[in-house]
């Protein structure tokens, strides 16, 4: 429950003014009943059955990454990393996918609410935990850094605008459209995604909401599992750590 | 014939480790790791460029002042409430790859979101405030119409660093769009609500 709190005192301070904002005295009730009984909490609940029934659990995730059940929750916190046997920086989406075609099973799309489940449900393994992204521990997770970093400054779409554009620290907390714009390390961006999107009503991951930000502002959206897009990952995370957020998946968003 | 069944045990033997080596090992191939810097190549912002305010602009025209209004004002042309003014289209028609007529709707500049003017509803603040542009900006010389036309065409040239939408040179507008733009920021505006 703690976890939560602290989105909650932002929202409140953020839109006490009325009706500038987007959040309606309504929503922000809604909110705060969510906050009690995230609804995303099911979507995770049912992530750890499939990951049980299908790969083994915790137990040969454990095994598949070579680190022991206790070391997981830290060793996840890493994500993404550079896993050898994958031979790229990956997040845990993907090697949910390697295990399924290691053990002969199917692999589920990245972009299937499916895989968002279980996703969700191994993040969460690491609650509490701050990251533990180690940008200087290969040369493949700096590349991986310097990628996102780069695809976050990058102006590009109909209107001309990168991720910093709307993201940098000198507009923190100017106003878009009724909308205040969020600090992503401070508002833990990276660690409370996996996360119950209420105008969407449903379990939205950290790449998936890049992808919305990229249609809103016309840039084009690229595809989950991408290079750029777990670059992204690596880079809004660290923003995250750096602001020392802990991981508390599933998040509750506007 | 000694020499052929040692051909076929080596070959036995390769597609046996072959094939081990890709159940036990190879898993670089496992997972999906799609391509995006094609499409992120084909999106890249072109370099800062100079316009030059055509002499076909007229900003004291009304009807360009309403399309500058209408752009100012909406995202784009599905979420535009009301009629859009003459000589301006919500949506436009593109073949899509199946070769039938797609109705797409018509970007707009959504101005509003970072800028507050007369009547603007829900008008953000991360660009400056262009309420009463004219009298604080125009008739006080600090800015003329070609400053506001290049602003609106490309910011980089003033301010290289600009949080701004760029219009022209993503060919988000065209040069007459432009001129409407720069048409309704520069003109006087009635401090009622005006759209
Ligand atoms: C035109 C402005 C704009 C651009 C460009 C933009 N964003 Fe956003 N972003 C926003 C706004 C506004 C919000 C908050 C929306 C809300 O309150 O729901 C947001 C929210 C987010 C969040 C969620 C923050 C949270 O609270 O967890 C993430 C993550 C994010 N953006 C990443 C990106 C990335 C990555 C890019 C570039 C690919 C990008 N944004 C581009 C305006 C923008
Ligand atoms: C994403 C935010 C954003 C959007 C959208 C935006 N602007 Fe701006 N605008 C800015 C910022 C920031 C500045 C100040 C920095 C600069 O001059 O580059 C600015 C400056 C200006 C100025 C110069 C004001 C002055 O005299 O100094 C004009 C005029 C202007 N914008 C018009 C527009 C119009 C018209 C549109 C829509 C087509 C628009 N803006 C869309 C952020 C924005």
């Amino acid at each position: 429950m703690k976890k939560l709190l602290l989105p909650l005192a932002l929202m409140v301070t953020i839109a006490s003014s009325g009706e500038q904002f987007a959040m309606s005295d309504a929503d922000r009730a809604m909110y705060k009943e969510m906050l009690e009984n995230n609804p995303a909490d099911i979507f995770v609940e049912e992530g750890g059955e499939i990951l049980d029934e299908m790969l083994g659990g915790e137990e040969a995730l454990a095994k598949f990454l070579g680190v022991s059940e206790k070391e997981l929750p830290k060793y996840i916190a890493g994500f993404p990393r550079y896993i050898k046997k994958l031979g790229n920086v990956v997040g845990i989406d993907q090697v949910l996918q390697a295990m399924q075609i290691e053990q002969g099973k199917e692999k589920t799309k990245l972009k299937s609410g499916k895989m968002f489940s279980m996703l969700a449900y191994v993040k969460s393994l690491a609650n509490d935990e701050q990251f533990t992204i180690d940008i200087n521990a290969d040369e493949h997770i700096k590349a991986s850094y310097d990628l996102g970093k780069t695809t976050f400054e990058t102006a590009r779409g109909g209107r001309g605008l990168s991720c910093l554009s709307c993201h940098s620290a000198d507009i923190v907390g100017q106003v878009l459209r009724t909308q205040p714009l969020p600090d992503l390390g401070k508002a833990g961006a990276g660690a409370t995604w996996p996360a119950y999107r209420m105008t969407k009503s449903s379990l939205r991951t950290l790449q998936r909401r890049f992808q919305g930000c990229m249609k809103n502002a016309l840039l084009k959206v690229i595809p989950i599992g991408s290079k750029e897009m777990v670059g992204l990952e690596v880079y809004v995370s660290t923003l995250a750590q750096e602001a020392k957020q802990p991981i508390a998946i599933p998040g509750l968003k506007r | 014939m000694k020499r052929s069944i040692k051909n076929i045990t080596l070959i036995s033997t390769f597609v046996l480790s072959s094939s081990v080596a890709l159940i036990a090992s190879d898993l670089t191939k496992a997972y999906d790791m799609p391509d995006a810097s094609k499409l992120i190549e084909k999106d890249l912002l072109k370099e800062p460029t100079k316009f030059t305010m055509p002499k076909s602009c007229n900003l004291d025209d009304a009807e360009a002042i309403k399309r500058g209004a209408f752009f100012f004002h909406n995202l784009n042309g599905k979420k535009a409430k009301g009629e859009a003014p003459k000589g301006v289209k919500k949506f436009t028609e593109k073949k899509g790859k199946d070769g039938k007529m797609k109705k797409k709707p018509k970007q707009f500049g959504n101005c509003v979101a970072c800028h507050n003017i007369e009547g603007a509803k829900g008008g953000g603040n991360i660009g400056p405030d262009l309420t009463n542009y004219k009298k604080v900006f125009v008739d006080s010389k600090t800015r003329d119409a070609q400053f506001v036309y290049q602003k609106i065409a490309d910011a980089r040239i003033d301010n290289p660093k600009t949080h701004m939408t760029i219009n022209l040179t993503t060919k988000l507008f065209d040069e007459s769009e432009i001129c409407d733009l720069t048409a309704y920021v520069m003109s006087e505006k009635k401090q009622t609500k005006e759209k």
